[in-house]
């Protein structure tokens, strides 16, 4: 993007991004500091990664009221974005419980004391997804998985989050306080951890031989600068909403909305992995691939699981992988688009291109620190 | 193909030969025009029509009756402005004229035009054009406005391009000009065809709202055809492929056709198709805003042949050596599935899309874009058609059965009722002639007491004595007699 002058660019007054220093975190932060005109304020739990020059950074625990309000009082934020989270993989369900929850009722609580005007809340697009069955160009209307048949205990934390800060809106206790809810399917991008690495790794031992499913399933991929961009959007749109008089209609509504943020462009999942392994300089076509259909990759999946369930060693290839590579998972953003005037920014081949190299160069330095 | 040659091909490609005798016997058309209603003049026109149009002139004449006479000699006019432009052997300063005042000679009674080359296929209709002449005079106004527009358009778009030398040298040079290419010999037809549909009421206002719908419809035939024809219009030495295009694969323009370069041919040939594959989900909405069977046909029958043709050109080498078709027996199954409803349409656009998916590699340049596009349209589909329904999938979480699953529901457990019933009645059917045949046994004196002892012993096989060695030597002379 080119520069946008300072002329052009639209205020947000003092804008406190938690979580500011991890992987979306710190694009959005980026975006605020480029595109719009505002004082940018980061909390997080340690803020020595990811840092920019004219932010001001406070170390500082979410789960904490004693540490969060004074941050606020002192700097005393007009829009908060809420993008802290665990990863997706890894956490214990305290874990899980203790940040999405009980950290987000925290960051909610801080907001109402402190009269900020809009909190934008990061949810995920799993939170309307089993793990299991197909989502076929979902939109808003489709239901919440209740926590009884959600398996990911992420999303059910994630849910529970963004019912609190939906809730939140226009309270009657807090009428003033505006929230949002931002859920983004598959983000990954310069400094992602979960999505390209796994897929850069299976180029990197050589195993592109196989594909599971027969590759018809779409699946939405979302570049993080994207899913930034749509955070800044929703913070315009929240403090907009803030200076009207009346409610806005309820076909225009944004405040007290949750809202799908996808590439706009669904892809066949192999497809993707094969435009990565492609960024990453493999020349093959599909010619050598092994096509292996859902049930035998699911019973090979099964038996690695158990086998090296008993060795005490991790699968290579798991029931879960399998039965993501196989589904079809797409949204519809259009709620997005037609409320928030929201546009995907980068495409998704610009998208790969630029973070695959990004991560090949962070792998290279990497190494090269590790042969020192 | 010669007869022989055909028996053959039909013998080991059944299905063909089955959607061609569908197509020839049950197609039942929507409307048939009437030649015993019709003036001389209009019915020399059909037969110019016929003449003239492989592809289209069945179509128009299945058109609604308010529509039909209309749309035929639209057709009629368009043909004969492209035969005047077509034909190398007219002179510029004799050509330009014509091209730019066509829309006036449309009203001038007798006229006609004899200065076409011998060799020109369709010299024919303009030394008769006195008879389009004739009957377009006595087409409604509202029509005519519309068609003289176009033509108009069309005539003075066709004389910039023969005036543009470096466009005849050279070719087309950007996508740009590209596009404004196809906007004059299809966009402007989609932009005139739709002004008659709505005018008619035929088809929903809304699309005149909408122009870059029937450009696509236009701009979607005319790129396929484009892509298809690179050989035959080589020969012809004409290039209608951008050079914005060619030339980030080749140097020249003839490295194409070289078998050497085939696979760079090939990627650019890929980057034609992903050019013109992204006008197909506007294709859909057009087709969606359309209220009469007849035109729907109409303008559904030629993009369901355009999607099939882009997926048989996809990687296909034999572009650059000739022009390729797809099967007789492809175009009637086609013409038949898509002669019904915007559903039907839908599902062969994603098998087309899903074909030329299944071919997309990773070697190709465009790959993710091809594969992105390939996803657009099936998005789009999925949008009109729905898979899911959020209103059922929330009941299910609820613990409760949308309706549509608790008639299905309903519908399975009547299935097993039907069953049970029928087994009930073979198994009863069963009992009973059991019944009769023992007891009939029983009457004949059977001995049931001896034959259950026996089995109280474990005797389960009967066994029988094979008789003495001069029997058996006997039983065997029969065994293999000629008996």
């Amino acid at each position: 993007m080119a520069p946008i002058p300072s002329s052009q660019k639209k205020p947000l007054g003092n804008v406190m991004v938690i979580g500011g220093c991890g992987f979306l975190g710190h694009h959005i932060v980026a975006q605020l500091v480029e595109s719009y005109n505002c004082k940018v304020s980061v909390i997080d739990i340690r803020t020595v990664r990811n840092r920019r020059d004219g932010v001001q950074y406070f170390d500082g625990d979410i789960t904490s009221m004693e540490s969060l309000l004074p941050i606020f009082q002192k700097t005393k934020p007009d829009v908060v974005i809420h993008t802290a989270s665990p990863q997706l993989h890894g956490g214990s369900k305290e874990l899980y419980r203790k940040v999405n929850v009980d950290g987000t009722r925290c960051v909610i609580e801080a907001c109402q004391e402190t009269n900020v005007k809009a909190l934008v809340y990061t949810s995920s697009a799993s939170v309307i997804h089993d793990n299991a069955s197909d989502l076929i160009n979902a939109d808003e209307r489709w239901p919440i998985i209740p926590a009884k048949s959600q398996t990911e205990y992420y999303s059910q934390t994630k849910a529970e989050a963004e019912l609190l800060v939906l809730s939140a809106n226009r309270s009657l206790t807090n009428p003033s306080l505006l929230t949002i809810s931002i859920r983004p399917a598959g983000i990954f991008g310069e400094g992602d951890m979960q999505c390209l690495p796994p897929i850069m790794a299976v180029y990197a031992n050589n195993q592109t031989d196989f594909q599971l499913g027969d590759n018809t399933n779409l699946f939405d991929f979302t570049y993080v600068g994207n899913v930034a961009h749509a955070h800044c959007l929703a913070s315009l749109a929240l403090l907009t909403t803030s200076t009207m008089k009346i409610k806005p209609l309820d076909t225009e509504k944004v405040d007290g909305e949750a809202f799908f943020i996808t590439n706009d462009q669904p892809v066949y999942f192999w497809d993707f992995a094969r435009a990565i392994w492609k960024a990453c300089g493999s020349e093959k076509g599909t010619e050598h691939v092994w096509e292996i259909s859902q049930d035998v990759g699911l019973m090979i999946g099964g038996i690695l699981e158990w086998g090296m369930w008993v060795v005490g060693r991790a699968p290579k290839l798991t029931r879960r992988q399998v039965k993501y590579s196989c589904m079809i998972r797409y949204y519809d953003c259009g709620k997005a688009k037609r409320r928030l005037g929201y546009r995907p920014l980068t495409g998704l081949p610009e998208a790969i291109e630029q973070s695959v190299k990004f991560i090949l160069e962070e792998q290279r330095v990497e190494r090269e620190k590790k042969g020192q | 193909m010669g007869l022989a040659s055909q028996l053959l091909y039909y013998s080991v490609h059944p299905n063909q030969l089955r959607s061609i005798l569908q197509w020839k016997l049950w197609h039942d058309p929507v409307h048939t025009r009437n030649p015993d209603k019709e003036s001389p003049t209009l019915r020399e026109c059909f037969k110019y029509l016929n003449l003239t149009s492989r592809s289209f002139s069945s179509v128009i004449q299945e058109l609604n009756p308010e529509l039909l006479v209309p749309v035929a000699l639209f057709y009629l006019i368009l043909r004969g402005l492209d035969t005047i432009e077509d034909d190398m052997t007219i002179p510029l300063e004799n050509k330009e004229p014509h091209l730019r005042n066509f829309q006036n000679i449309l009203e001038q009674d007798g006229w006609t035009y004899t200065e076409n080359g011998p060799n020109e296929k369709d010299r024919e209709l303009l030394v008769h054009f006195d008879v389009v002449v004739t009957e377009f005079k006595l087409v409604k106004p509202a029509y005519k406005a519309i068609i003289k527009d176009i033509t108009d358009k069309m005539g003075n778009g066709m004389a910039d391009y023969a005036n543009n030398a470096e466009h005849n040298v050279n070719g087309v040079n950007t996508i740009k000009d590209y596009e404004l290419y196809c906007h004059y010999v299809a966009g402007l037809v989609g932009d005139g065809l739709t002004r008659l549909f709505v005018e008619a009421n035929l088809a929903n206002q809304a699309l005149l709202k909408r122009p870059e719908l029937s450009e696509s419809m236009g701009q979607f035939l005319q790129k396929t055809n484009i892509i298809r024809d690179i050989r035959e219009d080589f020969d012809d030495k004409r290039r209608f492929w951008p050079k914005e295009i060619w030339s980030k694969h080749v140097t020249n323009f003839e490295d194409l056709f070289e078998p050497k370069n085939l696979q760079v041919a090939l990627n650019c040939s890929s980057e034609m198709v992903l050019n013109s594959l992204k006008h197909a989900d506007e294709c859909l909405f057009y087709m969606a805003a359309i209220k009469d069977q007849s035109v729907f046909n109409f303008v559904a029958i030629p993009q369901a042949m355009a999607i099939a043709t882009l997926e048989l050109v996809f990687q296909n080498p034999e572009v650059f050596k000739k022009n390729v078709k797809i099967t007789k027996g492809d175009a009637c199954q086609l013409m038949m599935e898509s002669s019904q409803n915007l559903k039907t349409v839908s599902e062969i656009f994603k098998r087309y899309v899903r074909r030329i998916h299944k071919k997309n590699n990773p070697k190709d340049p465009n790959f993710l874009e091809i594969s992105i596009a390939c996803g657009k349209v099936e998005q789009f589909i999925e949008s009109i058609f729905p898979t899911q329904d959020p209103k059922a999938l929330a009941l299910l979480h609820k613990g409760e059965i949308a309706p549509e699953d608790a008639r299905k529901k309903a519908e399975s457990a009547e299935a097993n009722k039907d069953v049970m019933y029928l087994m009930l009645a073979v198994f009863g059917t069963l009992l009973v002639i059991s019944a009769l045949m023992i007891g009939a046994a029983y009457l004949a004196g059977a001995r049931f007491d001896v034959a259950v002892n026996e089995l109280k012993k474990g005797k389960i096989f009967p066994k029988f004595d094979k008789g003495s060695e001069e029997a058996q030597g006997i039983a065997q002379q029969y065994d293999h007699g000629e008996l």
